[in-house]
């Protein structure tokens, strides 16, 4: 009898496969991956990065129709959306671990590491990374969340045998872990108060007039734990160590995708869940901003490590990403467009850098900023492009990285509040700082005399000419024609959820 | 049973139990009683029988007598070890079942209600995990060499 | 009752602090553990008390225990050694200003903690109909990449602790302490050079992980 009451109770709910269906590719391949591996052992060695490319390349195809049907899909009770906005950060992901395979491909095959799990976890990151641009529900992001960072966790002490590797995995694997406690006490206080983790019931009872203290602190350990994971000062001191222990691919993809991940996540949350407590959140991500744009670069400058200096760059650079939120309340959906359109360049400019530097690297054996000396004379056509890169960080047009610190500092102006300016003068000031280190890595490139006049060229494997292709063809494109970016980025949070 | 209300209020997990209202939770946590009444019980009866026998045993140690007993063979070094790192992937192995069980039960207790779909979904989720039962197998973590 | 568990939570979290040996704070972890369990009692949760006791008294903390001994109770950590100076002092008052703040917040919070029921009221059915409901409902797909990552964590541990023919000898084990000594003494005349730079570029937390390959725990589920 109870039963049967249970059988009426219970409803299965409605799938829309197509809306799921880049995940379940995605999930697909990592497991047949894995299975491969289990069958065929270090037989499968040859071809399986080529069909960890074919696997991203094949989920690519349902989030193109996807967006070609434009309708938006919401799923589970408001849980899981497929939007324009997630469609993007989709997309974008997917690329990035495309070039992510590509980078790695003669890395890990020449370096003799464990290359069939490596692409299976790569595959399984991903997955989180695909699912947490959909997810708008607390356990929806948080599952998604662990399940990209776990496999980076492993993918940084991928090298097992060198002890830096093993320091950057420790460290990251620590801090990681020690963000997300931070951040589930912060959550379960926003559970709650709220009585659901649905983010759009979040957002109607944390709005109320007045502020408690208990959805205050709540808000500020979410973002406490998400500022972590996109390196945001003081929370980045994980950043510089983990990423030069970690085999440089892995730290391409930490500091492109994962750090993108950690954006998509606090952009819904900010924008869905904590939107009309802007007098929280505002203070907070204001000063996570200007902290990490300062202190990312003034770091920056004194490195004499090429990884090191990336690394405390993409510390600056996430400040920039977290500036148009720190003023989210006055312009609303203007401050996501803002830091999508930095994140969709800031991807394409910054793995474009790593993939020059793994090059580079292959002849070099190190990543001093001294290794990098007269690299004109010996690989010319990878010095161009590395300029380009820089440039392009900097914030130099004709590159995509003018348009997105433009986007910002718009963004910032438009808020019209006496914040907004101080943050966008603040940036301004530190676009110049990065010129200066930036420029300087040019300049050792291009006038320096190669260390002890070694001029043999680097021989670049296809797959990374591939790579460094895709990068600088947008970053070039982004640069010259904004409008492609401007077109794509044109997302919103507030409105497809009615709240 | 008549002598022991407190024992009827009430199966543990009863749906059927009422749960508004401050009786009812006092309901619930006298079932619990019982629970405590076991424990007590275990705590007496092994520290009094632990006690009794301190009581009555002859006592006359000596070094050779206090040694660890080891099969008849006298442990060496220091029992602070370093452990062998098989253990672990073991270990690991057993949580991720023990999990994978904690997700079984509420699915098992009401199969009939989740009907074919509930199936569908506790099988890709078996077949997901035995992937992983089936690689540590394949790599020669389950043999102990 | 909830000032019965809270103290056993409490106490049990002050020993897995305070216990010098790290074997007891994972007994003290699972004393704590117990006093969330009969939390989940309180609120009428039994399968969650029974799971929490499960898995996390009976697991996880195994698995604690576990990597505990793999990295060897036996060696002490030399506490004397900081690596940052200023590090320590520095987290004293960093931990007591987090206290304060949580201390204040409990003060002016208008809703006092007591240990009622959840805002959202009873649960209506038993706890396992309900969490069952949840996982063939809206957390279905969630529920489905729990197992991935699931078998993602055996995946990586098998990868991090196999050690395959071909793998060259593990890294000796004074290799750690040579980088250590090789970083303080870099971050030392970097300090005298720079003249005192008080950001914490190199936060050493570890440096006594023996072995190269028990890392990462993946005992978050």
């Amino acid at each position: 009898m109870i039963a049967q009451v249970l059988a009426q109770a219970f409803e299965s709910p409605t799938i829309d496969y197509h809306a799921l269906a880049p995940e379940i590719v995605l999930v697909s391949f990592a497991a047949l991956l894995i299975l491969l591996d289990v069958v065929l052992l270090e037989k499968g060695r040859t071809f399986i990065s080529a069909l960890a490319g074919i696997g991203l390349l094949a989920t690519m195809l349902p989030i193109l129709t996807l967006a070609i049907d434009g309708t938006d899909r919401v799923m589970f009770g408001g849980a899981y959306v497929v939007d324009d906005f997630s469609l993007v950060m989709k997309a974008m992901f997917v690329l990035s671990g495309y070039v992510v395979v590509l980078l790695s491909t003669n890395y890990i095959a020449e370096g003799d590491y464990w290359e069939n799990e490596y692409y299976g976890l790569l595959l399984a990151s991903l997955t989180g990374m695909v699912m947490i641009s959909s997810a708008r529900d607390l356990i929806s992001i948080f599952v998604a969340l662990e399940l990209l960072s776990i496999p980076v966790y492993m993918m940084a002490t991928w090298r097992k045998r060198d002890i830096r590797s093993n320091e950057a995995g420790l460290k990251y694997y620590l801090m990681g872990v020690f963000a997300s406690a931070v951040m589930l006490y912060g959550m379960s206080m926003l559970y709650g108060t709220a009585g659901s983790t649905l983010l759009v019931d979040i957002g109607e009872a944390v709005g109320g007039e007045e502020t408690t203290s208990i959805v205050t602190l709540a808000v500020i350990f979410t973002i406490i734990g998400f500022a972590f994971k996109v390196s945001a000062v003081p929370f980045h001191y994980w950043a510089p160590d983990t990423y030069e222990g970690a085999p440089t691919p892995v730290t391409a993809y930490l500091s492109v995708a994962s750090k993108a991940a950690g954006f998509v996540a606090l952009l819904q949350l900010v924008m869905v869940g904590f939107y009309a407590r802007d007098d929280v959140y505002e203070p907070v991500l204001w000063i996570l901003a200007a902290a990490s744009m300062t202190v990312g670069n003034l770091l920056a400058l004194r490195q004499e490590n090429v990884v090191r200096m990336m690394a405390y760059s993409g510390v600056a650079q996430a400040g920039f990403m977290l500036a148009p939120l720190a003023v989210a309340g006055k312009i609303g959906d203007d401050a996501v467009v803002a830091t999508v359109t930095y994140l969709l360049i800031y991807a394409a400019m910054n793995l474009g850098a790593f993939a020059v530097i793994i090059a580079l690297a292959r002849k070099t054996g190190s990543a001093t900023l001294d290794s990098f000396n007269g690299a004109f004379h010996y690989a010319p056509g990878l010095t161009v492009v590395m300029t380009m890169f820089l440039f392009s960080l900097a914030g130099i047009p004709p590159f995509g990285g003018w348009f997105a610190k433009f986007a910002v500092l718009a963004a910032l102006i438009d808020a019209n509040t006496a914040a907004g300016v101080v943050l966008a003068v603040v940036a301004a000031v530190n676009s110049v700082i990065a010129l200066y280190y930036y420029g300087g890595l040019a300049r050792r490139m291009w006038a320096e005399e190669a260390p002890d006049g070694d001029l043999t060229p680097v021989r670049v494997p296809v797959s990374l000419v591939a790579a460094l292709g895709l990068a600088a063809g947008l970053t070039l494109l982004f640069g010259v024609f904004p409008n492609l970016v401007s077109e794509v980025s044109d997302v919103s949070l507030i409105s497809t959820l009615g709240g | 049973m008549s002598s022991w209300p407190w024992l009827q209020s009430g199966r543990i997990g009863d749906p059927q139990t009422p749960s508004l209202g401050s009786l009812a939770v006092s309901d619930f946590l006298r079932s619990y009683l019982t629970v405590a009444i076991f424990g007590a019980v275990a705590l007496l009866l092994a520290g009094g029988i632990l006690s009794l026998g301190r009581l009555i045993r002859p006592s006359h140690g000596n070094a050779e007598k206090l040694l660890t007993y080891e099969s008849g063979v006298d442990p060496t070094g220091d029992m602070w070890s370093q452990s062998n790192i098989r253990y672990y992937v073991f270990a690991l192995l057993f949580v991720m079942f023990d999990v994978e069980a904690v997700f079984l039960f509420p699915w098992a207790t009401r199969l009939e209600a989740y009907g074919v779909f509930g199936l569908v979904e506790m099988g890709i989720f078996i077949l997901i995990l035995l992937l992983g039962l089936v690689y540590a197998w394949r790599k020669g973590m389950l043999r102990w060499v | 009752m909830f000032i019965a568990a809270a103290l056993i939570i409490l106490s049990g979290a002050m020993g897995v602090i305070v216990a010098r040996n790290p074997v007891h704070s994972a007994l003290f972890l699972v004393q704590t553990l117990f006093g969330v369990a009969a939390l989940f009692v309180l609120q009428e949760a039994h399968f969650l008390a029974a799971v929490q006791v499960i898995v996390y008294a009976g697991a996880i903390v195994i698995l604690f225990l576990f990597v505990i001994m793999l990295l060897g109770v036996d060696k002490v950590e030399d506490l004397n050694v900081e690596p940052i100076a200023g590090q320590r002092p520095l987290a004293v008052v960093i931990g007591a200003a987090g206290i304060g703040l949580m201390l204040t917040v409990l003060v002016i919070a208008t809703d006092v903690i007591s240990g009622a029921h959840s805002s959202t009221g009873p649960l209506g059915e038993s706890d396992i109909d309900e969490i069952a409901k949840s996982i063939f409902g809206d957390y279905v797909f969630a529920f489905q990449l729990t197992g991935v990552l699931l078998t993602i964590a055996v995946v990586g541990a098998v990868v991090l602790a196999r050690r395959a023919a071909t793998d060259p000898e593990p890294i000796p084990e004074s290799a750690y302490d040579e980088l250590v000594a090789a970083q303080i003494a870099a971050r030392e005349s970097t300090l005298t050079a720079e003249g005192g730079d008080g950001t914490a570029q190199d936060g050493e937390e570890t440096t006594d992980d023996g072995e190269d390959s028990a890392d990462d725990g993946e005992a978050e589920t």
